[in-house]
């Protein structure tokens, strides 16, 4: 039942939106339905890691350990982005406040897609899901009616929606795989793993290509990686911060299950293309690091390598390197968010994108300064931070797996977008500011959504609760590595 | 071998299909690609209706008529209320690559789809299989090419478009049995795709006064001068 | 043997007398859809009656070349005719001499001549159509050899008589993708090869744009009758093949009884009339292209012609 809930709400609060009665409350609304879907997905995925499994229709939706820790990650993020955006978009916006209401009726519709992904069990409604996220982000993103903002929304849609067929093309034929091996049973994740052993490993291997191809495009891997630095530095922060967040895990988190369909079936091997890949767009993302001038693009470069971490300590397929990339997924989340709502300050406060005329933000702001620098210490990698502990535990398994090539490379590429991130951070909070800047007064919202994102960034990195070490363990036992 | 009327219909609509791709690749006029996208749709119906017919399944049906509904009533006519008349007389001159070469990048397309399905297909002993699938992945990459190639808005929306038929080509041979609830919802998600690319082109004219797509070149990387 | 001899000769005085009468048909239905009258259908033949009665001036510059050009335009379609099925569906006598290749080099060796001697009078528009037919030659030939090996894929033969049964025989064969590929790159070669729009427009009075027509302006009297019918008579041949062989290979004589043989001629005057209506549909509803748009126009017939081949080399057949 608390999984339908989870789906169910966000609906319920887009309508309200909506409806002409309840637009002057659309932000309270957002904030209540969001919250209680954070709430409904913490009850859930307490009750995965305790053991149970939470069904909310059989065969249709299901939650196993993966797909609680996507949801507990998106029910987060949306949150948080949230009670951000009641003070962002309020003064970004006031001039054109009677679109608030869509706004967040739009916001709401992302949510819900973006739940439905993770919480459906069937693979093709699945791939539905994935379109309406991208749809409701477009939207979002092209929110701001600039010109900047509509190439971002445009190039968004027609590099992102392109993918959307190529993988459909692989859902079919994954189908058809299951089809002919099963003989007609009814095709959940589930089902298809379990079925993985007596099906076709050339249509397997066919169909992860395309899904491949398809959803590497919307998660922002290197080859197709362009419209992502775009769309997250023009969008509107909060819009951002769920788009770098988890918009672009909510796709991985598919790959990821057709990974582990294609690791239990013995006659298909895609783990180096996927290592391979997984390189190039952390060593892409690594050099583009070096020469961004925007911080909101810097930090979408950065989502860019670490989904490319992600992806390569799949490809190792041991169940440590595992444990490092489900980690991995829920400390970029958290982290990256925390990112974007310091940026979104840091807008509001300077009014500008660029690296360059920020300086000395310290003595400008010592809230915003000493938030970025916890933010980019925490993105980079640095010790204390949880991106550090889950980084490390990759690079040791891939060590483990006698796999030293790539472990040189990955941590080759990963301290040069360290330094990369530090250079640019260390720039903009230290020396003399450039700017006569005013002093603004920031939101308290979005003092309340730093801190509130902050705490489990700091609290992570030193301390994991039990329930959710089980639910990270669970979540590895799902990807299928040995 | 193919043998019975229901299966010679389809590849006859399969080479139709094909022709088509290659019709839109080479059309230059907005309306042009607009018609035969529409016939393209038309004769993936034909080729459901008859599939339906002869494998005597519902879901084949429903997904033609919902083909027709979506495709050929729907879209044209969202686009149409969407934009402004002019877009469709509009001719398309600063195309990426000419037209004779990206037809033969097409051709070359149809190689690539036919040599990447090939040890999939010739395993299978179904003959409805062993035309479709080659031809919808295709239309698929064709349908992608067109997207990189054109710098208009409207003939990359139904280049993606036309990369769904080609997926869906495919599909009816391979998954004639897919749960009708997943094609109701593809068809309201095509139909949303082309709402949300259509306002976005339309608020991209208004606030730029052109749909090239080539004119939104703002955003890109510039390297950084270090002090 | 006697019999099929006697096929053959009245094969080609079928396509001798109709030709004509198939232009006048052609442009008749033209002026119809046009909303205008348009002289009788027997106009064609009235013109050539005509042009026979008059004198023939030849240029005294000129050489053999000009002299021997009508002939060999006239007869190139009557050795093609000799090789294909125009109203048998079995070899007449003569037919062992080629196959649908040889077919193919008879009409060209036909056009060459016509060319050289569009040059040989030093006339100012007979080259330029020269070179003009010469461009729409050369990017149509690739397209005629790769139709044909295309065919020869399918049917193991370039033999015209084997092409068509094995159609009939497998219905399969005649609806794969390949085969519709195949009909479209051919129809696109018929509207190049027989300077139909939106190629060439054959009702066309202006010399700076014709391309097929300039290369008769020199001839006058016999020789521009000569010309004209073999002109006619190539596009009869060309629009045969394509209808018996590739599009409808049924209702041919079967049998070996005069009557049969008798019995296929109204059959494939209807066939020939349908290509006409559809011709028409086609010439009325485009616009004659911009001379270098043809070669966008050839390049997607041989862009279909390839792909055709690439269908059928794979397994999807």
């Amino acid at each position: 039942m608390a999984l339908i809930a989870v789906v169910a709400i966000p609906v319920v609060a887009a309508l309200l939106c909506w409806i002409g009665l309840f637009r002057r409350y659309a932000w309270g609304i957002t904030l209540a339905a969001t919250w209680s879907v954070f709430a409904l997905c913490v009850f859930v995925s307490a009750r995965v890691a305790a053991g149970d499994r939470v069904v909310g229709l059989a065969g249709w939706l299901e939650c196993d350990g993966l797909s609680a820790l996507v949801l507990l990650l998106v029910s987060f993020v949306c949150a948080v982005a949230c009670i951000f955006a009641g003070g962002y978009m309020h003064r970004a916006e006031h001039e054109s406040e009677p679109r608030l209401w869509w706004f967040y009726s739009n916001y709401n519709l992302l949510v819900f897609a973006l739940l439905a992904v993770p919480a459906l069990a069937e693979p093709n409604l699945a791939w539905v899901c994935m379109e309406l996220v991208t749809l409701f982000a477009v939207l979002l993103v092209g929110f701001d009616s600039t010109s900047s903002a509509l190439e971002a929304a445009w190039k968004f849609a027609v590099l992102t929606i392109m993918g959307a067929p190529v993988a459909l093309f692989g859902f079919f034929i994954m189908f058809w795989a299951f089809r002919s091996g099963t003989g007609g049973a009814w095709e959940t994740w589930d089902a298809l793993r379990s079925a993985a052993p007596s099906l076709d490993p050339n249509l397997l291997k066919l169909a992860f290509l395309l899904v491949f191809v398809g959803f590497g495009a919307k998660s922002g891997l290197a080859p197709m990686h362009t419209w992502l630095p775009d769309a997250h530095s023009q969008a509107p922060t909060p819009v951002c911060a769920v788009l770098s967040g988890v918009k672009t895990t909510v796709p991985l988190y598919i790959i990821l299950r057709l990974l582990s369909v294609i690791l239990a079936s013995p006659a298909a091997r895609v783990g180096g293309w996927l290592i391979g890949l997984g390189l190039l767009s952390v060593g892409i993302a690594a050099f583009l690091l070096l020469q961004v001038r925007d911080y909101k693009r810097m930090f979408a470069f950065s989502t860019v390598e670490h989904m490319g971490i992600i992806l390569t300590a799949s490809g190792l397929a041991t169940r440590a390197a595992d444990f490092g990339a489900v980690s991995q997924m829920l400390n970029h989340a958290i982290t990256k968010s925390l990112c974007f709502y310091v940026a979104g300050i840091i807008l509001l406060a300077l009014g500008t994108r660029e690296i360059e005329s920020v300086r000395g933000l310290f003595r400008v702001s010592p809230f915003a300064g000493s938030a970025l620098l916890l933010s980019c210490l925490a993105i980079a990698g640095a010790p204390p931070f949880p991106i550090f502990l889950s980084e490390f535990s990759i690079l040791s398994a891939g060590v483990r797996s006698g796999q030293y090539a790539t472990v040189w490379i990955l941590a080759i590429l990963i301290v040069v977008a360290f330094v990369a991130i530090l250079l640019h951070a260390n720039r903009m909070v230290f020396g003399k500011p450039t700017l006569p800047c005013p002093r603004v007064l920031l939101p308290a919202t979005c003092r309340v959504a730093v801190f509130v994102a902050a705490a489990p960034v700091i609290i992570l990195g030193v301390y994991i609760p039990p329930p959710l070490h089980n639910l990270l363990r669970l979540a590895a036992v799902q990807l299928g590595g040995r | 071998m193919l043998t019975s009327v229901p299966e010679a219909l389809n590849a006859f609509s399969a080479g139709l299909i094909l022709i088509s791709a290659f019709a839109m690749v080479a059309t230059r006029q907005v309306r042009g690609v607009l018609r035969f996208f529409v016939y393209q749709s038309l004769l993936l119906s034909l080729s459901s209706f008859v599939l339906g017919y002869g494998t005597h399944s519902i879901h084949l049906w429903a997904l033609g008529v919902i083909t027709i509904a979506a495709k050929v009533v729907a879209i044209p006519f969202v686009l149409r209320r969407l934009l402004p008349g002019d877009f469709y007389e509009r001719r398309e001159i600063s195309q990426a690559v000419n037209i004779p070469s990206s037809l033969l990048l097409a051709l070359l397309l149809t190689l690539v789809s036919e040599f990447i399905t090939g040890p999939v297909v010739s395993a299978a002993h179904d003959s409805v299989l062993r035309v479709n699938v080659p031809v919808g992945l295709a239309g698929v990459l064709i349908g992608a090419y067109s997207l990189v190639a054109r710098r208009e808005a409207i003939p990359q929306l139904i280049g993606i478009l036309a990369m769904e038929n080609g997926a869906f080509f495919a599909g009816i041979s391979i998954a004639p049995e897919l749960p009708l609830i997943a094609e109701l919802a593809v068809a309201v998600d095509v139909v949303l795709i082309v709402v949300v690319v259509g306002l976005l082109t339309r608020s991209i004219q208004q606030t730029l006064g052109t749909t090239e797509a080539a004119a939104l070149s703002e955003l890109k990387e510039e390297p950084v001068e270090w002090h | 043997m006697t019999e099929t001899i006697g096929y053959n000769f009245l094969q080609v005085f079928f396509v001798l007398a109709i030709a004509p009468l198939y232009a006048g048909v052609l442009s008749r239905l033209k002026e119809i859809v046009q909303s205008k009258r348009g002289p009788s259908i027997f106009q064609p033949y009235f013109d050539l009656w005509k042009l026979f009665q008059k004198d023939e001036i030849v240029s005294e510059e000129s050489s053999w070349i000009f002299r021997v050009t009508p002939w060999l335009v006239f007869v190139m379609p009557i050795f093609v005719t000799i090789l294909i099925p125009v109203l048998t569906d079995y070899p007449l006598a003569f037919a062992f001499m080629g196959d649908m290749l040889a077919g193919g080099f008879f009409l060209g060796l036909a056009g060459f001549f016509a060319a050289l001697a569009a040059v040989d009078t030093g006339n100012p528009y007979g080259p330029m159509g020269a070179s003009r037919t010469r461009m729409v030659g050369f990017l149509a030939e690739p397209v005629f050899m790769i139709v044909f090996f295309t065919v020869s894929f399918v049917a193991q033969s370039t033999i015209p008589y084997i092409v068509q049964k094995r159609w009939i025989e497998s219905p399969a064969a005649f609806f794969a993708p390949a085969h519709i590929l195949l009909l479209i790159a051919f129809l696109m070669l018929i509207l190049a090869e027989g300077g139909r729009i939106p190629v060439d427009n054959p009702s066309g009075h202006f010399e700076l744009a014709m391309i097929d027509e300039s290369k008769g302006l020199e001839y006058s009297g016999r020789g521009a009758a000569l010309m004209k019918w073999g002109g006619q008579m190539k596009f009869l041949v060309l629009a045969c093949i394509f209808l018996n062989v590739l599009v409808a290979p049924w209702g041919l004589a079967h049998g070996q009884a005069t009557l049969n043989v008798l019995a296929a001629v109204p059959l494939i005057l209807v066939k020939v009339l349908l290509f006409a209506i559809v011709l028409v549909a086609i010439e009325t509803s485009l616009a004659k292209l911009r001379l270098f748009r043809i070669t966008e126009f050839l390049g997607a017939a041989f862009i279909t012609s390839v792909a055709a081949m690439v269908t059928s080399i794979f397994p999807g057949v």
